[in-house]
């Protein structure tokens, strides 16, 4: 069996078995902090894309999750525009974004495109949180452009609270589900398709990859582009999750958080970030307890995992595997 | 007369490549050796492997009776051998003389730094004149003879030169050679890594042909040159 | 007359700041190629420490700084160590000690607000009143910081024009291969340089904090102003990262007084984007080496 064949079995299997999950678990807790997962999956399995398979050392994907929150969040709030249909158009103002940010960092090294786009996200921080001049007054008091320090709050939701009641977040579920699904599906798309082969080939052989017309700078585009499109598309569905959408999403801890999560699983592979996701998740929840400490567990996840452990979980497996051989 | 440098089945490479397969080399004292090959085949990486910059898999290393193979490159600096790198690699934005005397960094140099400087100024006169000069504004052959210089200027028991006419002008490879000849006579021992076989074999005392990371031919410089088969084989010309 | 009098005393006064923290950040990526994302956390430890010893020890000022400049220049050894050391070998070593650093950063941050809580506290270290020019107020302390990071950035020259160590790290950050032909054990030079740049975000920390006060987290913005200066003047190049320092503050400065302070920074950002796009490889860049 193909690779790619084999990864989408397991996705197409992995996503039934989540499917039946809500059927037997009735918590509403655990359903909710799994559509959280839901949406955390997405974004890293992108962000690795961009990561690990382009080799574009961005970290502006936690800026490009906002603007797809943010954007839901306004046209659904200024223009009364249904959630549904902002979702889609906050995804592709997120792309656009993130070819206006990937045109000026892209032609640089590795270590500028980090700093430039650190440098990026802290401006559209910095811009949405000192911007306190009042563009609307709303009964709840004045209200900036960019929602400053408050964020944007009852801007509609997806609908299924009036359709299905108290039980809206199953429904909730399912559509973080289904857009994961679709993400992954991308994810192995990429990696084993043309392009996860040209970025190979890059790696492998920059002069011989060029001389065949492979444009770093074109193929990289591409990638950034486009996953910005899922990116964007989990920030639209996190703002309709949770109908709340406020600077948290651009903070250092949430950064670090999600790229933990990729270097923990394996930078670079399709299902390394996913076990990080769901493993760093987990580990959250059980530091719940000792919540102050967490940030410090985190940085030491972090700098230890890439010092002892570069190639992540999933590094280990393939070692463990060769080795086998 | 005794090895200077002595290389016993060394093997050594990058990553999980191995680039020399099971060398042994003995450089006499006062003799100048040479290596020789087609491109690739692993010359530079054997002077990187005696200098430490490359490490040492399998096999061992001596140099004056002393074992080297686990030494860092300052640390085979230290005890006597002399790397000349390909490319010349300077400092490019230090002046001549400040790179000239970047070679004597070490304690036991210092101390001796101003008469070498000389004898370095003697031997090659075009660097006194060019001495306040930034390293990255000088012409090939420049270049050439102060990455030579920064290497004289530490003294040393073995001087390594790799490719010292690499991309040099004709008349300039002359002048070069001028100086290593003046060099031999002067009695260091240089074990020199070459492209230019014939011309090297004329002046060489023993002479290596590195053929797929091991020597396929060993001899003295005058039997290689009355060796055509063996040029035509390994070197095509 | 007043109002350019203002700008440039405030400017020179953020330049020289940016200048001390960032001359160690260059250095450290010239010589090792590492982007030290903890340098924002040695930030906020300096300026901690320093409280520390004088209000808590009741240590005097200069013995406070003193003590500052060693504790951060031990972490930036430990962090060499712990770190940078045991990845220097790998392919991907500019990736991961960025991210590493992240991480260290974040532990050390969290730390520092464990200890001493989330609440700004003034930075003990200030002297008081001004000189006056024309009608305009320079506060002593601004002029007590120019005085200090012009006399440090003399006392880095030297350092790295006349001593041993100094001719060591230079021929590291120009070509590490020849400078281990020279004898040179680049691993105690990267080691070295990190303890500079450990105790440099000492000082600079002390300096910010005496102007805007301590925050655990107060290290993260004029780390990345930093970062933004030495991409401006091309990474590793310190003697650009100076001047683009000073450019930048007075910069800052002007812009500040025309659009006011909330949209300096970003400002600021977009010229930067622009001159990268310009010019990718920074103002004064070729490569990245330490000029002299």
């Amino acid at each position: 069996m193909s690779p790619a064949k084999r990864d989408v079995l397991v996705c197409i299997g992995l996503a039934i078995v989540l499917a039946l999950v809500p059927l037997v678990i009735g918590t509403r807790y655990i359903i909710t902090q799994m559509t959280l997962f839901f949406i955390w999956a997405i974004v890293v399995t992108q962000w690795n894309l961009v990561l690990g398979v382009a080799g574009i050392f961005s970290l502006a994907q936690m800026a490009l999750f906002a603007v797809g929150a943010y954007a839901t969040a306004m046209l659904a709030y200024y223009f009364a525009i249904p959630v549904i249909v902002a979702m889609p158009a906050a995804a592709l103002i997120t792309v656009a974004a993130s070819l206006v940010i990937g045109a000026a960092c892209l032609r640089l090294r590795g270590p500028y495109v980090a700093l430039l786009t650190l440098a990026i996200a802290q401006v559209i921080y910095l811009v949405v949180v000192n911007d306190t001049a009042c563009f609307t007054n709303p009964p709840s008091g004045c209200l900036p452009l960019f929602g400053g320090v408050r964020g944007f709050s009852r801007f509609g939701d997806l609908g299924f609270r009036a359709l299905l009641g108290s039980k809206f977040y199953v429904a909730h579920y399912y559509v973080g589900l289904s857009l994961a699904v679709l993400a992954v599906m991308f994810s192995i798309a990429i990696i084993r398709g043309p392009l996860g082969l040209a970025f190979k080939a890059l790696r492998d052989n920059p002069g011989y990859a060029m001389s065949r017309g492979i444009s770093k700078f074109k193929y990289q585009l591409w990638v950034f582009g486009l996953s910005a499109f899922f990116t964007g598309l989990a920030g639209a569905f996190y703002a309709a999750q949770f109908g709340v959408v406020g600077p948290i999403v651009f903070s250092i801890a949430m950064l670090l958080f999600l790229l933990s999560m990729i270097v923990v699983g394996g930078m670079g592979t399709i299902w390394g970030p996913l076990l990080g996701a769901a493993l760093l998740m987990l580990a959250d929840e059980g530091m719940r307890e000792v919540g102050d400490w967490r940030d410090i567990g985190l940085g030491l996840v972090l700098a230890v995992f890439v010092i002892l452990l570069p190639k992540g979980l999933a590094g280990v497996r393939l070692r463990r595997a060769k080795a086998g051989l | 007369m005794s090895a200077v440098l002595d290389l016993a089945g060394v093997s050594s490479g990058y990553g999980h490549h191995l680039v020399i397969r099971d060398v042994s080399l003995r450089v006499e004292e006062g003799t100048l050796a040479a290596l020789v090959g087609p491109n690739g085949h692993g010359k530079t990486t054997l002077l990187r492997t005696i200098s430490g910059l490359v490490r040492v898999r399998s096999g061992t290393v001596s140099f004056r009776g002393r074992r080297i193979e686990t030494l860092r490159p300052d640390e085979t600096v230290a005890a006597g051998i002399i790397h000349v790198p390909q490319g010349d690699l300077l400092f490019p934005d230090m002046t001549v003389l400040e790179n000239l005397r970047m070679g004597a960094y070490l304690p036991d140099a210092a101390q001796r730094e101003s008469q070498r400087l000389e004898e370095v100024f003697a031997l090659l006169p075009k660097l006194k004149e060019r001495q306040a000069q930034l390293a990255s504004t000088l012409s090939g052959g420049e270049r050439r003879m102060v990455g030579i210089g920064r290497g004289l200027m530490a003294g040393g028991n073995i001087l390594m030169l790799d490719e010292p006419s690499l991309g040099l002008a004709p008349i300039v490879i002359d002048q070069i050679y001028a100086v290593i000849q003046s060099l031999k006579s002067s009695g260091r021992t240089i074990l020199i890594v070459e492209e230019n076989a014939t011309r090297i074999a004329e002046m060489a005392d023993v002479l290596h042909l590195l053929d797929n990371g091991s020597f396929a031919w060993s001899g003295s410089g005058s039997d290689f040159l009355s060796s055509p088969e063996i040029i035509a084989t390994y070197l095509g010309a | 007359m007043d109002v350019l009098v203002q700008i440039i005393a405030s400017g020179l006064t953020l330049g020289a700041m940016y200048a001390i923290s960032t001359i160690g950040l260059a250095l450290v990526y010239g010589s090792l190629n590492m982007l030290n994302m903890a340098h924002g956390a040695l930030l906020a430890l300096g300026g901690y420490v320093c409280l520390y010893a004088m209000t808590v020890l009741g240590f005097p000022a200069v013995a406070g700084v003193a003590m500052a400049m060693a504790v951060c220049g031990i972490a930036g050894l430990l962090i060499y160590h712990l770190a940078a050391r045991p990845m220097l070998a790998s392919r991907n070593f500019e990736t991961q000690i960025f991210i590493a650093t992240i991480g260290i950063g974040a532990v050390l941050e969290n730390v520092i607000l464990r200890v001493f809580g989330p609440q700004p506290v003034a930075q003990p270290l200030k002297v008081d009143g001004a000189v006056i020019i024309g009608s305009v107020y320079v506060p002593n302390q601004n002029i007590l910081i120019l005085g200090v990071a012009v006399l440090l950035m003399a006392v880095v020259a030297f350092v790295l024009n006349r001593t041993r160590m100094g001719r060591a790290i230079r021929a590291t950050a120009q070509n590490r291969d020849a400078a281990q032909l020279m004898g040179i054990r680049i691993g105690k030079v990267y080691a070295q340089v990190l303890m500079i740049s450990g105790a440099l975000a000492a000082v600079s920390g002390i300096m910010i904090s005496s102007l805007s006060g301590l925050l655990p987290n107060m290290g993260g913005d004029p780390m990345l102003k930093a970062f933004v200066i030495c991409v401006v003047a091309g990474l590793g190049n310190v003697y650009g990262a100076v001047a683009a320092a000073i450019v930048l503050g007075l910069l800052e400065s002007l812009i500040q007084y025309v659009f006011g302070v909330q949209y300096s920074f970003a400002i600021l950002l977009m010229l930067v984007i622009a001159v990268l796009i310009w010019r990718p490889a920074g103002l004064f860049g070729r490569t990245q080496v330490v000029r002299m």
